[in-house]
């Protein structure tokens, strides 16, 4: 068994919110050619609403460009990936982005602002992490949809036929991933982390409700980073407001626009030096990874894939036609870190946030019974290490931990 | 490797930004989530009224804090409630030391040889 996978006892997930791959780590592409990003001299554009071409651009600002918050619910993401088409047999084109933050404010100058993406140097943390481990190319949100439907794939593998923000109920026999682990023979270990009581987390109806034993705050996870205090598995969420604390002034750092992307990436650079200076660094890997695309550009065509086995519980989604989880989101962001990954690392497989339970139940429990048929057929991030693992896709492969990973100096 | 500077955010802070629909959505769960405490819980704050992100991140403490109590107060009780248990062990001992009293009582009155008196 390779020597990583054998010392791997924790799994960390940080999600951040609302920014596209090509937004981001798109710059990347000059860097390393494998990381399907974006150059000058690729040929992608979006019409605007005068049939003008507008290409991406590396304009992209850490706050104040992206106001109104572009439009990522169900109909707006199905203009931005069908470019408007309507009917039954249009095709993906991912050419309506413009067009659909047009919808927003009417101003044609304004709406080619969403084809704005990140410098390399802009985002030291973010393109530093995804150049030393591994970058996903096709992490795709799971939902062409909000936030709220997607981030539950990530805690229950499925949205309950949810594509939109309300609250919704849990089926059985599917339980989140937090209430398998902890009620596992062995019992393992999970805390969902939120910033503080003031952000909270979004995963209000069903988990903080009834179990709230399984929440801890930011600062607990820092300590527990610093101690070798780190449970099982870990979810961290991050501070989605600017609002007073007792202890002074909190600045939101989920980069959801319109806050500042900055912020964002000193939390993330927060998370992995508490992981890295601590004393369970070579026991632990960190997955970085957004939640959804925010309605901001990308140019990979999400994939189909195999139907959820809830139904929509809308008829019709806003789009004139149904829905039947038949088809990712559009592609976010996702970066998988551990001193046994090798440098430099692409990872070209299909994933979604179903990947998220789906690899924890395999890993920690070896699979859960009752699970939605997205997270069956969910591929995996870390392999188990029980033997059914398939270790040609082991990410976590060097013979040796490395001790060339990077480290950041926080500027408060 | 060379450590690898990350430069303070020059946002400005605005607690009074228009709050986003992702807020009000998580709001909007939170309400949900209040309807079901019991009322001395409850925050007081006209959820519906919320316009800044200060004025959601206020109501979203209030009723994260409110839920935790909840709960917290809910498995003190059950602690609390455990004494009562116990006396019910102490009564089931009680009655075993009755039964050890009869037993030995009984066995006294053996050796006294004297059964008719014991029967009375």
């Amino acid at each position: 068994m390779p020597p990583g996978l054998d010392q791997l006892k924790h799994i960390v997930v940080l999600m951040m919110e609302n920014r596209s791959f090509d937004h981001m780590l798109g710059s990347l592409k000059a860097v390393n050619s494998a990381i399907d990003g974006y150059i000058d001299s690729d040929p992608f554009t979006n019409p605007d609403t005068n049939k003008n071409p507008v290409k991406p651009q590396a304009l992209a600002e850490f706050q104040g460009q992206l106001n109104p918050d572009p439009d990522h619910h169900f109909p707006a993401v199905d203009v931005q990936i069908y470019g408007g088409q309507t009917g039954s047999g249009r095709v993906a084109n991912m050419q309506g982005f413009v067009t659909s933050y047009f919808h927003q404010r009417g101003d044609v100058d304004h709406s080619q602002k969403i084809m704005y993406y990140f410098k390399q140097s802009d985002l030291p943390v973010l393109t530093t992490l995804a150049l030393q481990f591994a970058v996903f190319n096709r992490w795709f949100a799971s939902i062409p949809g909000p936030t709220i439907c997607n981030r539950a794939f990530a805690h229950y593998g499925t949205s309950f036929g949810r594509v939109d923000m309300d609250p919704f109920d849990v089926i059985e026999p599917i339980k989140s991933i937090y209430t398998r682990l902890v009620t596992a023979t062995p019992k393992h270990s999970a805390k969902v982390y939120y910033y503080d009581t003031s952000s909270s987390t979004m995963e209000v109806a069903n988990l903080l409700q009834h179990q709230t034993e399984v929440f801890g705050m930011y600062s607990q996870f820092l300590s527990d980073c610093d101690k070798g205090l780190l449970p099982d598995y870990s979810f961290v969420e991050p501070n989605y407001s600017d609002h007073d604390t007792d202890e002074g002034e909190a600045v939101a750092s989920d980069q959801h626009p319109d806050h500042d992307v900055q912020a964002g990436e000193q939390l993330v650079a927060e998370v992995y030096t508490h992981i890295k200076n601590g004393p369970e660094w070579a026991s632990t890997a960190l997955l970085v990874v957004y939640d959804e695309h925010g309605g901001i550009f990308d140019h990979v065509v999400p994939p189909a894939c195999k139907p959820d086995r809830f139904p929509c519980s809308q008829v019709d989604p806003g789009t004139g036609q149904p829905f039947k989880f038949d088809r990712l989101g559009v592609r976010v962001p996702a970066i998988l870190i551990s001193p046994w990954i090798p440098k430099g690392t692409v990872v070209n497989r299909v994933f979604d946030h179903a990947s998220v339970p789906a690899t924890i139940s395999k890993f920690f429990l070896g699979g859960s019974p009752d699970v939605s048929s997205r997270e069956a057929n969910a591929d995996v991030f870390i392999e188990p290490n029980n033997g059914q693992g398939n270790l040609a896709n082991n990410l976590l492969s060097l013979d040796v931990m490395r001790n060339d990973c990077p480290s950041f100096r926080i500027r408060k | 490797m060379d450590v690898i500077d990350v430069p303070r955010p020059k946002s400005v802070r605005d607690p009074n930004r228009p709050v986003s629909s992702l807020l009000l959505a998580q709001v909007k769960h939170l309400r949900e989530a209040e309807k079901s405490l019991p009322p001395q819980y409850h925050s007081g704050i006209f959820s519906h009224a919320i316009q800044t992100e200060s004025e959601a991140a206020r109501y979203i403490q209030s009723v994260t804090e409110a839920i935790h109590a909840a709960h917290d107060d809910a498995s003190a009780a059950r602690v609390r409630r455990v004494p009562k248990r116990k006396r019910g062990i102490e009564i089931a001992a009680v009655a075993d030391h009755a039964a050890e009293r009869k037993a030995k009582k009984k066995s006294r009155s053996k050796k006294k040889g004297s059964p008719s008196k014991h029967k009375k």
